[in-house]
């Protein structure tokens, strides 16, 4: 063990932390020894995941470190995060690694001054930071040396109220509403248009004139071969599976650039919820991601969970599994029936939804929503199991397998669709780690990673499930991905729904849940606590964390910090789709237009935990 | 026997009355009939789905609730053949000249369904992105409350919009009337948008130049409609 004393980090939220367990970390020493006086300060965050702050003049030569030596070998950039912690305070850029190898997980924090609000990028060695860092200024302005495009990328292009996650940026914006208003609408076309497409359109203006100097000195034989033209896919297209936008140029059918513009969906989950309380940031979380709205419910709870130090009951364990893969059902089955449809298989959406309605019955009976449920209360659940559920799911469990059969029947050994997926969109196992896919894509393309069994939550490591993966990484392979972990559901869901045990579904914990209604009306004590939590929210002591869990889509992150207040400080969720989606130019470049539609379909996207 | 049977009533299939006037008014009432009897049971809709709202959409599509039932279920996703806009989901400030736009490349004649609370209002997100309703941009026919609203609540709002056709006339263009200058403009003066734009629900406790601190004052927002038609004349 280092002897070396962690001082405490500077302008900091620094909770309760051992210290000295921070310093046994492999990776904090090494670092230490490496780069000695650049490091700040070292401490656990509340799942025990070291954090190292570092100057940040050296964190480009940390990550550099980090991601080639061999003892280290941390291959996946999880998140860039910023935070603002509000005052004259510095503005936080958090790095979340993750080391497949050693099956370890490192964050780097970069402290800048306000004046200078800048540090090297690391795009050049991880890709997967180009969207998230461009995320960071769009959001915070802080500027990344030596990224190649660092221009907005939620925000319009021209947007100037400012940086919206900063602490002195009002919610409602700088303006007023008429004139928010006016200024949208009276964007001219050539400001909503981005630099890369007016560049894409110079192209365009100077080829036709040098080829009709070849075609008068006679030389154009192939007079069509380079000529290059830009369309505009989106923001409002059937198969693009909300509001995306891709800027594409082509030559004849081949895909020459693919663009994607985001932000058209960006709602400021992260901003509003800096000013709702801990537990009333629920029912916005669902909304993100609204194809498997329980996924978030139960990753934010447990994030809270962690920061607060509560451990949920045993029965309310199960419980949340059993909404976790029924909801990972719900978001694989529209991914069915939706890129059955976009290849043009219509009678599948109709068999998949059949299904969905289905679950969504027993989303009503729980908590009487389908969609937007908000399940999750920090310590708990919202109620118990309503008398019979259990029967009902199981009912729909057994019934599932056939659905699922006869989907593969329509589906797998369709030529057409085979045609249409096989070899599209391929990228290999290395190239996905480096674009930071998580999730289904990635173990198409070959690499076992899923989080229930890398850093098991909720128990998962008591079931009896596999993890599919892929060979060759194409959308054909992501397709039998997805359909293997529908059955993998379904039999984590046999296990656990004959595993529910009885006694209470909430911890009994005052400062965390609300007492019984009849014990409020009788207790003063539990009158006392019951006024407090409704009037104050729960307290949750200063810290901070990463949590993550398995989504439908991958990696879904929770970066939470509190300063002990009522409301968190930061709020953020990594959607997995956000970074997905930046894969996409790369798996379509170089192919046909209709690939375009095979290739987003397969990788799965949802707008509103891209844009957020 | 055959005589005790009661006629059976004389229905007229479209719905118009058989008016015993002029024979001028006869016609026209007959033509208004026709037309809007084929408009609304064959309504195309313009689905500009953008978030959760999209997905009750696409389950009202479904067998189960089936929007085949009132003819509507050729989705149109060219807003140059559609005639009814159905905006369901949020709306930012990013997508507001698009959402414009397209309102304006439809033909006439054209309806709107504001789908679920972001669309009608702004719904949850009081915020620096988010339209705080679509009327500011474009005119509304039905709101449909909810968040999101259940298919059977898109059902009702579609008949609500055939109800309203059915009252249309061909002689009366008032509510058909489009001038070219309005394209790309908002729907509503200033002062109307700022005046439906207050905050609405737990957002009064923020107030806009800090939005942090809690106002002293919370002001119970008058009725949307009430102020929309304030500013109609």
């Amino acid at each position: 063990m280092s002897s070396t004393v962690a001082e405490p980090l500077p302008d900091l939220v620094v909770g309760e932390q051992p210290l000295a367990d921070a310093e046994a970390s492999v990776s904090v020493r090494a670092l230490r020894s490496r780069f000695g006086e650049a490091i700040r300060g070292v401490r656990l965050d509340a799942v025990g995941t070291p954090v190292v702050s570092i100057d940040p003049a050296r964190v480009h030569d940390a990550l550099s470190f980090l991601k080639t030596d061999a003892d280290q070998a941390y291959d996946l950039l999880l998140d860039v995060m910023g935070a603002d912690p509000g005052g004259d305070l510095v503005i936080q850029v958090w790095y979340q690694l993750w080391s497949m190898e050693n099956g370890r997980m490192l964050r780097l924090l970069v402290l800048l001054p306000r004046a200078d609000l800048s540090v090297q990028s690391a795009v050049d060695l991880y890709p997967a930071a180009d969207w998230l860092e461009r995320e960071v200024y769009d959001m915070y302005g802080v500027s990344f040396e030596g990224h190649p495009d660092l221009r907005r990328i939620l925000m319009p292009e021209n947007y100037d109220e400012g940086f919206p996650l900063r602490k002195d940026f009002p919610l409602r914006g700088r303006f007023t509403r008429s004139e928010q208003v006016r200024r949208a609408l009276n964007r001219s076309t050539e400001d909503v248009y981005a630099r890369e497409e007016l560049a894409l359109a110079g192209v365009l203006e100077a080829e036709p004139a040098a080829e009709l100097a070849a075609d008068e000195a006679g030389e154009a034989e192939d007079y069509l071969a380079g000529e290059k033209m830009v369309i505009n896919m989106g923001p409002q297209h059937p198969a693009t599976h909300g509001v995306l936008r891709l800027v594409l140029q082509l030559d004849g059918e081949t895909i020459v650039r693919c663009i994607p513009h985001i932000g058209y969906l960006h709602t400021g989950f992260e901003k509003t919820c800096e000013y709702r309380e801990w537990n009333q940031v629920v029912p916005y979380t669902d909304r993100m991601d609204y194809l498997a709205p329980m996924l978030y419910n139960i990753g934010y709870a447990g994030a809270v969970e962690s920061l607060l130090d509560v451990e949920i009951t045993p029965r309310c364990q199960v419980v949340r599994l059993i909404m976790s893969e029924l909801n990972r059902l719900l978001g694989h089955l529209l991914w069915l029936g939706t890129g059955a449809m976009d290849v043009g298989a219509t009678t599948v959406f109709l068999y998949t939804f059949q299904e969905r309605e289905r679950i969504y019955n027993l989303h009503e009976a729980y908590c009487g929503g389908r969609i937007t449920t908000s399940v999750t209360r920090i310590g708990g659940m919202v109620a118990d199991l309503p008398v019979g559920w259990l029967d009902a799911c199981r009912e729909l469990v057994n019934g599932l397998p056939a659905t699922l059969d006869e989907a593969e029947r329509l589906l797998t050994r369709n030529s057409i669709f085979q045609a249409r997926l096989v070899d599209v969109g391929i990228i290999d196992a290395e190239k996905a780690l480096e674009f930071g896919l998580t999730g289904p894509n990635l173990r198409a393309s070959g690499i076992a990673y899923d989080v229930r069994k890398a850093r098991p939550y909720l128990g998962y490591e008591e079931y009896d499930f596999d993890v599919p993966v892929g060979v060759v990484g194409d959308a054909y392979d992501r397709y039998l991905v997805r359909m293997e972990e529908m059955r993998q559901s379904i039999r984590i869901l046999q296990q656990a729904l004959d595993r529910v045990p009885d006694g209470p579904i909430n911890v009994q914990d005052p400062a965390v849940i609300l007492p019984d209604k009849s014990e409020a009306m009788s207790s003063i004590d539990a009158m006392i606590s019951h006024f407090k939590l409704v009037m104050e929210g729960v307290q949750v002591p200063a810290g901070d964390v990463w949590y993550s869990i398995e989504a439908t889509k991958g990696e879904l992150g929770f970066g939470l910090i509190s300063d002990g207040g009522p409301k968190p400080v930061r709020c953020r969720f990594r959607g997995p789709s956000f970074v997905n989606l930046a894969a996409l130019p790369y798996l379509v470049e170089g192919g046909l237009v209709s690939d375009v539609i095979a290739a987003n379909a397969s990788i799965d996207i949802v707008l509103g935990e891209i844009d957020r | 026997m055959a005589d005790d049977r009661k006629k059976l009533p004389t229905v007229n299939p479209l719905g118009g009355d058989v008016d015993t006037g002029p024979p001028a008014s006869w016609l026209i009432t007959k033509v208004d009939a026709v037309v809007n009897w084929s408009r609304r049971n064959s309504l195309w809709p313009m689905p500009l789905g953008t978030a959760c709202c999209a997905i009750e959409m696409m389950a009202t599509a479904g067998s189960k609730y089936d929007i085949a039932r009132f003819g509507a279920e050729r989705f149109s996703f060219s807003p140059r053949q559609a005639d009814l806009m159905i905006v369901a989901g949020r709306v930012t400030y990013k997508m507001a000249p698009i959402l414009r736009r397209i309102w304006d490349q439809m033909p006439q004649p054209k309806w709107c369904i504001s789908m679920g609370a972001c669309a009608s209002s702004g719904g949850m997100f009081d915020n620096y992105t988010i339209v705080q309703g679509i009327d500011q941009i474009i005119p509304v026919d039905v709101y449909v409350p909810g968040c999101p609203p259940r298919p059977e609540s898109l059902l009702y709002a579609l008949m609500m919009v055939q109800e309203k056709i059915k009252g249309e006339s061909l002689a009366n263009p008032v509510h058909r009337e489009e001038s070219p200058d309005s394209a790309g403009k908002p729907n509503l003066p200033p002062e109307a948008i700022e005046l439906v734009a207050q905050p609405f629900g737990n957002s009064t406790r923020q107030n806009r130049i800090s939005g942090v601190e809690g106002s002293s004052a919370i002001s119970r927002p008058r009725d949307r409609r009430e102020r929309l038609l304030e500013h109609q004349d």
